[in-house]
């Protein structure tokens, strides 16, 4: 079957099969950044915002998703204009390996737009559809507080044009 | 590729010819049929357009629409009563990202045996609106155990009130991120020093829930200072059935300690 919708700002059309779950989709049509992991919905790799909320994209038929608008982690930021997220993830070591990262980087995202200034339970509440086997988490939460902290300061700014700094 | 039709319908009307039809199912969420699988299943029907995401407080009446997601259905009740007995059971139920996908509607109708949902729904002796083959306003229990009432029926909404109920819910998992074996809702009125209602609710058992009705009669009139938590824990009686994730008897007999933490918790605030 045929459906379109939105992937990253662009409205285009797919082809799938009526069974197919979204993570699929989108990762044979080019968006790899969305990566597989449990299929399971356990966790996280998969996140992706769909219509601005955080889901896993292996719980979604793909069906389901026509005239929706999907963002991947791309969006968010990539190598050469990444987001103040992602820079932070990257300097306070909250990567190794990488797997889990674009997951993390959408929950953080969904995060700090609805509640800019969270506390440390908040931080884990947010997180906890995500799972990382080499960090131990520590850092990926030093990671989130240190982008609150540099998206307040210029918080007002980045949510009403998109652009950071 | 499967043999599957999708229908988008744009109407409820529309999407009640469609349930008519039988081996077509409603897709809300989708989280469950996943889980379930499609056998049996000719065709999904797309809810997402239809007029069923929405929620009313009138007084202390709760109604929310059967789209209304898990995280969707918090924050309508967080405004108004955070402590509710809803807010605790679906707060730590699933995760973040599955509880912006799974529906109100999609889990009372699929009703797994984790389900946190359905303790809560059925301790509050909540409604299910239906419209299609029956419709009208069936308990909860009626639309779980009479399959006519389901046939060929959408759930547009659930009902419940928002009653003085003090609430506790339980879920019993290893880590935070396991299905529960089972879950415990206990509501509890007390008037002065003495309990004027209760509900237990164990969901996850063999018969899918037990309502324990001979703990309810136990507290029911009974003075705090006279609530003999031991005495409860002997009196929960709970047939599991066989090891889904744990050993059927020990799961009944942490229900009973965890039962009776419960209540300890609700009268006395630890």
């Amino acid at each position: 079957m045929e459906g379109a919708f939105t992937v990253n700002g662009k409205n285009r059309k797919f082809t799938f099969t009526p069974d197919e779950r979204l993570l699929f989709t989108l990762r044979e049509n080019g968006y790899t950044e969305v990566k597989n992991g449990c299929q399971e919905g356990e966790c996280g790799a998969c996140l992706i915002l769909l219509d601005d909320k955080p889901v896993n994209s292996c719980q979604v038929l793909t069906a389901s998703a026509i005239g929706k608008n999907i963002k991947t982690v791309k969006r968010i930021g990539d190598l050469h204009s990444p987001h103040i997220i992602q820079r932070a993830f990257v300097e306070t070591g909250a990567v190794q390996c990488g797997f889990c990262t674009p997951g993390m980087i959408i929950a953080t995202y969904a995060l700090l737009r609805d509640n800019p200034d969270p506390s440390e339970e908040e931080i884990k509440n947010a997180l906890d559809g995500n799972l990382c086997r080499c960090t131990g988490y520590v850092k990926i939460i030093e990671a989130v507080k240190l982008a609150a902290k540099r998206m307040k300061i210029g918080v007002m700014e980045y949510w009403s044009t998109g652009v950071v700094e | 590729m499967r043999d599957l039709n999708w229908y988008f319908p744009k109407s409820i009307a529309e999407a009640v010819d469609l349930v008519q039809q039988g081996k077509v199912f409603p897709h809300a969420g989708g989280t469950g049929l996943l889980s379930r699988g499609f056998t049996g299943i000719n065709g999904l029907i797309d809810l997402s357009c239809l007029p069923l995401h929405y929620s009313k407080i009138e007084n202390d009446s709760v109604e929310i629409g059967s789209m209304n997601t898990y995280a969707e259905a918090v924050s309508v009740l967080m405004k108004v009563d955070p402590e509710h007995i809803i807010v605790k059971s679906l707060c730590n139920s699933a995760k973040t990202p599955l509880r912006n996908r799974i529906t109100i509607g999609g889990s009372i109708a699929y009703f797994p045996l984790w389900s946190d949902l359905m303790s809560a729904l059925l301790a509050l002796d909540a409604d299910v609106m239906l419209i299609g083959k029956n419709d009208g306003q069936f308990p909860v229990e009626e639309y779980i155990n009479n399959k006519e009432v389901r046939d060929k029926s959408l759930i547009t909404a659930v009902k419940f009130n928002l009653s003085n109920w003090r609430s506790y819910h339980y879920r019993d998992i290893r880590t935070k991120s396991d299905y529960p074996a089972f879950n415990i809702t206990i509501l509890l009125k007390q008037s002065l020093n003495k309990i004027e209602d209760s509900r237990v609710i164990i969901v996850g058992t063999g018969k899918k829930y037990s309502r324990l009705t001979n703990i309810e009669e136990y507290l029911i009139n009974r003075d705090v200072g006279k609530i003999n938590i031991g005495e409860i824990e002997k009196l929960v009686e709970v047939k599991f059935a066989g090891k889904r994730i744990e050993d059927p008897e020990y799961s009944s007999y942490l229900a009973g300690v965890e039962l009776g933490r419960g209540i300890e918790q609700i009268l006395r605030g630890h």
